[in-house]
């Protein structure tokens, strides 16, 4: 048996999903989480479940919202669960009667029931049933509420009546439209092709009744639709709903302070710095040194132990200088990656991010983008990969390429660990303030390369913005725990397998000579000739020809952290095992406080990792629009890490 | 608060609207079909009721109460939906 699980964008499809499938596909309070569809399989049956993209209608609008509709129309579903917000289901029904115009089975799933009392609202699902000619069952996904009941009417489907929500006059001119068409879902294609959205071969016959529909109602024929959708759905609330009035709700009364005229704005640039502040600098310079402690004595210990075994001196050296030094170094980071995603979690679940979007419309409006390209940037401080995918709910194609170019400028968490080993040490105490001004330097540049971009690449303007702003909900602890996880265990993994790759070849390459011969002076390996015919290039923002600096900052394609575990390997390997990258007699002494600031941005702007750039080829649709975003971005960022070294030389000397 | 531009019985466009006015929506000149499909089926039909509810800091976008939910739309697009104010 298939199922596919619809409903409007924010109503609780994929919690629901998680809970029936027992899964952990990503939720949040936004419109617009899910951008593809999930597949899973109800817990003890071998009902297969289809997580759709939420939908307002069956009229697609933008790339995401098309994926269910084809979906729903592939007609190979044995029944749709329409999930309905119970507490806005006004707006909810309305798609309702479109799936009702299909010959599958519905079961109509009122989700957020727990929520009715403390809106003062009461349904009667029984009323709501007979109207509707299909099962309604009240469930809350959150709360675990009413999911026995659900699993019950699933497996005993029947066949439900046909409903009829039109006045005669357009059943009629229905009907008569249907027996032109073949197929299967006749009304339904019947309707669309009225609405004209749908194509046949009897254009006459159809435009002729559409004048005839466009006459007696004295409006466009999709307006016709529309209305009198609402009019059933009006009617059908009216005989079900009870609402008692509330004047102000919770949620206007945290907006009267969070979208206040003056202080809406100040408080979330607070915020903002607060997530990096808290992260890099607070709780960074707390567990730093225990932390580096830590993996100083696993590596000593592993030395000891290797060393008593009799392992050879270059296997020694394998484990202890290259993969506890380069593993060591990006795990090194996690207490403040935790922090960090303790604070995404928060505000991509509370409703916070929607009004971000809502906040800023107007200022990134100017420049070519809109409130919709705020969640793909908010949700790339986690991570660019999920950011450049999250575009696609913005529907103006020009300001969507734009976003996936400008996403990976956001400082994400793997190029924390770079923001925050170069801060730590040159710019102690006020590690976070640096952090933070790395974050804004991010938004400035987004700006200015909005504005170029606009000029010259995608011209036009930002087309419409239209979006729910959802209520605030407060997060779940469990599921801000699991993201947390999540992400956590993911980032440990990739320490494990690609660091850990690459650690083993930068140590092979720094250990060994172009002859392969083992003990070389590392000035003489392999990586450091490398390093050292494109050295030049990274002169005019470090003020050095520094092999090492220049090889470690081209590592970042793989993975950004790479960058900081390839800085330790070299600086182990020159240093005989000193845990300081930046001893002062070290290959990495030079670095000054204006070029550690000049790397950090050319890491920050440069190239993203392999997974970015795979996610940035699948959205713009092609591998070469790709390579020029990619090529774009690191002449970028050559260009702004030498501005910034040559005015950070001008302030620090 | 700014002033009110329209008082009950008015007929104008939901962007004269200030927080809190009522309004029964009487047409929507949407020049674009696909922008105005998405305006019906986010509830804003002829005869549907209005609140204006939030306003963004910076004066745009708005926040209106339609169909028991919030809608956030941008000025300019007001403009297009021509209403008739009842408080």
């Amino acid at each position: 048996m298939k199922i596919a699980l619809i409903g409007n964008q924010n109503s609780g499809k994929s919690t629901l999903f998680n809970l029936l499938t027992d899964s952990r596909q990503k939720v949040g309070n936004w419109p617009g989480v899910t951008i593809e569809s999930k597949r899973g399989y109800i817990k003890n049956t071998d009902f297969e479940l289809i997580d759709l993209p939420g939908v307002y209608s069956l009229s697609p609008y933008s790339n995401e919202e098309k994926i269910s509709r084809a979906e729903i129309l592939k007609n190979d579903l044995d029944c749709i669960i329409n999930i309905v917000d119970a507490t806005s289901i006004e707006r909810s029904l309305y798609l309702t009667t479109q799936l009702l115009d299909l010959e599958t089975n519905v079961i109509v799933v009122l989700n957020m029931s727990d929520m009715l009392a403390k809106k003062k609202l009461t349904i009667d699902e029984n009323i709501l049933e007979a109207k509707l000619g299909c099962p309604v069952i009240k469930v809350s996904a959150l709360k675990n509420i009413g999911i026995d009941k659900l699993i019950d009417a699933i497996s005993n489907l029947k066949n439900r009546s046909k409903l009829k929500i039109f006045d005669e006059f357009l059943e009629e001119k229905i009907n008569d439209v249907s027996k032109f068409l073949d197929g299967s879902n006749k009304r339904f294609a019947s309707i669309k092709a009225l609405e004209n959205d749908f194509e046949t071969n009897h254009e006459d016959i159809i435009n002729k009744y559409i004048k005839e529909i466009e006459n007696k109602y004295n409006m466009d024929v999709v307006e016709v639709f529309a209305s009198k959708r609402y009019d059933f759905v009006e009617e059908v609330r009216d005989s079900c709903v009870v609402r008692e009035n509330i004047n102000e709700t919770v949620t206007d009364k945290i907006d009267k302070v969070l979208l206040n005229k003056y202080v809406g704005i100040p408080i979330f640039i607070l915020i903002m710095f607060l997530v990096y502040f808290l992260s890099v600098g607070l709780v960074g310079s707390a567990t730093v040194d225990f932390v580096e402690g830590l993996v100083e004595w696993v590596s000593g210990a592993m030395g000891n132990l290797l060393t008593n075994l009799g392992a050879s001196d270059w296997s020694n050296s394998l484990v202890v200088d290259g993969m506890i030094a380069g593993v060591g170094a990006v795990l090194t980071f996690i207490p403040q990656l935790i922090i960090l995603f303790i604070l995404i979690s928060l505000l991509e679940t509370s409703g916070y991010m929607a009004r971000i979007s809502f906040l800023l419309d107007k200022f990134f409006k100017r420049f070519g983008l809109s409130g919709k390209s705020l969640i793909p940037f908010i949700v790339g401080t986690g991570c660019s990969v999920p950011g450049v995918m999250a575009t696609r709910t913005i529907e103006d194609d020009n300001e969507r390429k734009m976003t996936i170019l400008l996403t990976p400028f956001i400082p994400c968490s793997a190029k924390l660990p770079v923001i925050a080993l170069f801060s730590g040490f040159f710019f102690r105490d006020y590690a976070g303030i640096v952090s933070a001004s790395v974050y804004f330097l991010s938004v400035i540049t987004i700006i200015l390369t909005a504005i170029i971009l606009r000029k010259f690449v995608y011209k036009g303007n930002s087309t419409a913005y239209i979006t729910e702003l959802p209520e605030f909900r407060l997060p779940s602890i469990k599921y801000t725990l699991r993201d947390v996880y999540d992400r956590v265990i993911s980032y440990i993994k990739k320490a494990g397998s690609i660091i850990l790759l690459s650690s083993i070849f930068i140590w092979v390459l720094s250990s060994f000579s172009f002859n392969f011969t083992y003990g070389v002076d590392v000035e003489d390996s392999m990586l450091a000739t490398i390093g050292k015919g494109i050295s030049w290039l990274f002169y005019p923002m470090l003020g050095e020809l520094s092999w090492g600096a220049s090889v470690s900052a081209i590592q970042g394609i793989v993975a950004k952290e790479q960058v900081v575990s390839s800085m330790a390997i070299i600086a182990g390997l020159t240093d005989g095992g000193s845990s300081l990258i930046f001893a002062s007699d070290g290959i990495f002494g030079f670095f000054t406080p204006a070029s550690a600031y000049a790397f950090i941005v050319f890491n920050l702007f440069s190239a993203p990792c392999l997974g970015t750039i795979g996610a940035m080829k699948k959205e713009y649709g092609s591998g070469k629009h790709a390579l020029k975003a990619i090529l774009f971005q690191t002449g970028l960022a050559w260009i702004l890490g030498v501005l910034v070294y040559w005015i950070g030389r001008l302030i620090w000397f | 608060m700014a002033k009110k531009k329209l008082d009950i019985g008015d007929l104008g466009c939901l962007n004269d609207l200030v927080i809190g006015q009522k309004a029964i929506v009487t047409n929507i000149g949407a020049p674009n079909n696909i922008f105005k499909r998405r305006l019906l089926d986010m509830g804003i039909t002829k005869g549907a009721k209005v609140v204006i509810k939030k306003v963004s800091p910076l004066g745009d976008p708005v926040d209106i109460l339609v169909r028991g939910y919030e809608l956030c739309l941008r000025r300019d697009d007001l403009k297009m939906i021509g209403v008739e104010v009842v408080l």
